[in-house]
């Protein structure tokens, strides 16, 4: 029963396993070219300014909008077509574990915090296997959130979580 | 009678999380709970009391004697919440495997290429 555990920390734990090479696996997560190359949700692109995959290195990206409907979802909202986000390797074992922390800053109404992505991996036989836990809050989801009207829900949901934090 | 907490505010409390923890062993009486979690009696009957309230944990008595185990309905609440974001981030993870591919096939690529030369 994973919901349970997920549920009180409003986390997302997410497992995948991969017929591919431990070093590609890592390097998705930390080279400028591997990181863009997935990164940013659905009709969104990142250009890495800076990746320093060490403890306490710094990984900032644009986060930009790439579809036509995204550009103009984006405008009805009064939000520019890209932005900043500041984030950093706060844990590094390579090719093991990382957490990636983000500092959310960008989202009016709401006093910034930090928001933790952690990623285990692990070499079974041919196969890696990837786990990663993410935190359910504001992320860079939060602008499609918006869109579909997520942000009142998510709201509350801050509230019901402020004292289990 | 106290207000009734919906699923979130129920596993807010660490108490009952703990409880919570406790009973995804199996079914147990309060003593065992008691022990398990470290809880102090009266705490515990009336943290039981309140995840009964919620649909969280059902009791079945057995002559003198009381039984608490989970019930699914609320963690398919919580679920139903997690829902949107598992999706999110699934679709991510799709473009990693994706990614993967693409750079799995360009190093297969590159050490046929090296094999090559070096035969």
């Amino acid at each position: 029963m994973n919901t349970a555990a997920e549920a009180q920390r409003g986390s997302v734990v997410i497992e995948r396993n991969y017929r591919a090479n431990i070093a590609d696996v890592w390097d998705l997560w930390t080279t400028k070219d591997g990181f863009e190359s997935w990164w940013g949700p659905q009709g969104f692109r990142v250009e890495v300014s800076e990746l320093n995959a060490r403890v306490g290195g710094a990984l900032r990206y644009e986060m930009i909008a790439d579809t036509p409907e995204m550009i103009a979802a984006m405008k009805q909202m009064g939000s520019p077509a890209s932005h900043a986000v500041t984030s950093r390797f706060t844990e590094l074992a390579p090719r093991e574990r990382l957490v990636i922390t983000n500092v959310i800053d960008f989202i009016p109404g709401v006093t910034p915090y930090e928001n933790r992505i952690a990623v285990d991996f692990k070499v079974q036989g041919a196969q890696v296997r990837m786990v990663v836990t993410f935190e359910a809050m504001h992320s860079d989801e939060m602008t499609r959130m918006q869109r579909e009207g997520f942000t009142s829900q998510l709201t509350k949901l801050d509230k019901r979580f402020g004292s289990a934090a | 009678m106290i207000m009734q907490l919906d699923a979130f505010q129920a596993l807010a409390d660490p108490t009952r999380r703990r409880i919570v923890e406790t009973l995804l062993a199996g079914e147990q009486q309060v003593a065992d709970v008691v022990a398990k979690a470290g809880i102090h009696q009266s705490g515990v009957s009336r943290h039981l009391r309140i995840l009964h309230e919620c649909g969280f944990v059902s009791m079945r008595p057995d002559g003198q004697r009381r039984f608490y185990a989970l019930q699914p309905a609320p963690f398919r609440e919580l679920e139903g919440w997690l829902a949107p974001y598992r999706e999110l981030w699934e679709a991510r993870l799709d473009r990693f495997g994706a990614a993967l591919e693409e750079r799995s096939k360009q190093r297969r690529a590159r050490e046929a290429k090296e094999g090559k030369k070096r035969s």
